[in-house]
């Protein structure tokens, strides 16, 4: 064989092995396998979320001096963040409880619970929006939106 | 005879207590009205600590050693709930107080310790672990439904009496009730000094807890 057929067969092999590493990658693109990753991959993407809300409630609720760029900071993050969880309570975090402040309805409703998420990613796309402005009248109403959307869910389909 | 029975400061208490409690339960629960949730249990935790020490201090009507009875008086009180006229609560009433104001009391003070797990912190958690505040956090949320219930049998209670001509409920208003026997007038302590102390224990409770 010449040099070009060379080329071409190893070109095609290397294509072949990477698409198959990417597919197989792909086929375990969550970060969880088991029940209980799932609960804590979940568990730690709400710590975070709740950890980054609370940084800006101390600057919505006069705790903490407004400073305007980590507000901003803090709501991309939250932005971010807001999408990480949900994806946990579907596969093999699919009406898993245990160990978990979750309650079993979240999958008897599962329709209403994924609206509910909507509405919560929704209210802090528009918190991030706010947080542009700079302008603390534009993002407490934007804020409370924030929190009642935690709240929904908390009520519910959450263990006291 | 008319009786003097409950003094400005215990019905200043049971009226201001029904507005807060009222203003407590539909602010309860619900994010958008936590701050003013907060504060409203504050006013609570005062009105119910110079409650209790009215009952040591007050007028002899409001006084717990006169109220809280045996369990003999219980049982011939509930045998004739409309015997004689009652200078103080009724052995059972006396109970459904203490009760109350336990249930009550026990709410204000678990407030105190609870995270809504969102943005609001009582002002005592940072004092207990994340495990105990959950668990006042839960209590404080559930409680509440038993204390509807308690709240509810002591509006009935009050409501039958009425409608059996005693007037209860009004003597709450004016502070007098009327005796077919004479009785010896109860010893009344001006209710200004309830209110006094209610202020000043408004005053170090926002102060501290505000």
């Amino acid at each position: 064989m010449s040099i070009k057929s060379w080329i071409a067969v190893a070109t095609i092999g290397i294509t072949a092995i990477t698409g198959w590493a990417i597919t197989a990658n792909h086929a375990q693109a969550s970060a969880f396998t088991t029940a209980s990753d799932a609960v804590e991959y979940r568990q730690k993407a709400f710590s975070l979320i709740r950890e980054n809300f609370a940084y800006m409630s101390g600057m919505v609720r006069g705790e903490r001096d407004y400073d305007a760029e980590a507000f901003k900071q803090r709501a991309q993050a939250l932005y971010h963040l807001s999408h990480i969880p949900f994806e946990a309570f579907t596969g093999a975090g699919e009406n898993v409880t245990a160990n978990s402040d979750a309650l079993p309805v979240i999958w008897e409703n599962w329709s209403d619970f994924e609206s509910k998420r909507d509405t919560f990613q929704a209210a802090v796309k528009e918190l991030v929006s706010a947080a542009a402005s700079e302008n603390m009248r534009e993002i407490r109403p934007k804020f409370m939106d924030t929190a009642r959307g935690c709240q929904q869910c908390h009520q519910g389909y959450r263990a006291d | 005879m008319v009786v003097t029975l409950w003094d400005a400061f215990i019905r200043g208490f049971h009226w201001l207590l029904v507005f807060v409690v009222t203003g407590l339960w539909l602010t309860g629960g619900n994010i958008t009205y936590i701050d003013i949730h907060h504060k409203l249990g504050l006013i609570a935790l005062a009105l119910l600590l110079t409650r209790i020490i009215w009952g040591f201090v007050g007028s002899e009507s409001a006084r717990f050693s006169r109220f809280i009875r045996g369990p003999q008086a219980i049982i011939s009180h509930i045998r004739n709930p409309l015997k004689g006229t009652w200078l103080t609560h009724n052995p059972v009433g006396g109970w459904a107080v203490v009760l109350m104001i336990v249930a009550l009391l026990a709410q204000a003070i678990t407030g105190l310790f609870t995270d809504d797990a969102i943005f609001f912190r009582g002002p005592l958690a940072h004092l207990l672990s994340n495990e105990w505040v959950r668990t006042l956090t839960s209590y404080h949320k559930q409680a509440f439904d038993w204390i509807l219930i308690l709240l509810a049998i002591h509006v009935l209670a009050n409501a039958l009496y009425s409608i059996k001509g005693k007037r209860l409920m009004s003597a709450m208003v004016t502070g007098k009730i009327e005796s077919e026997k004479p009785v010896e007038q109860p010893k009344i302590v001006h209710g200004g000094y309830g209110f006094g102390l209610l202020a000043f224990n408004l005053i170090w409770i926002f102060w501290w807890l505000g």
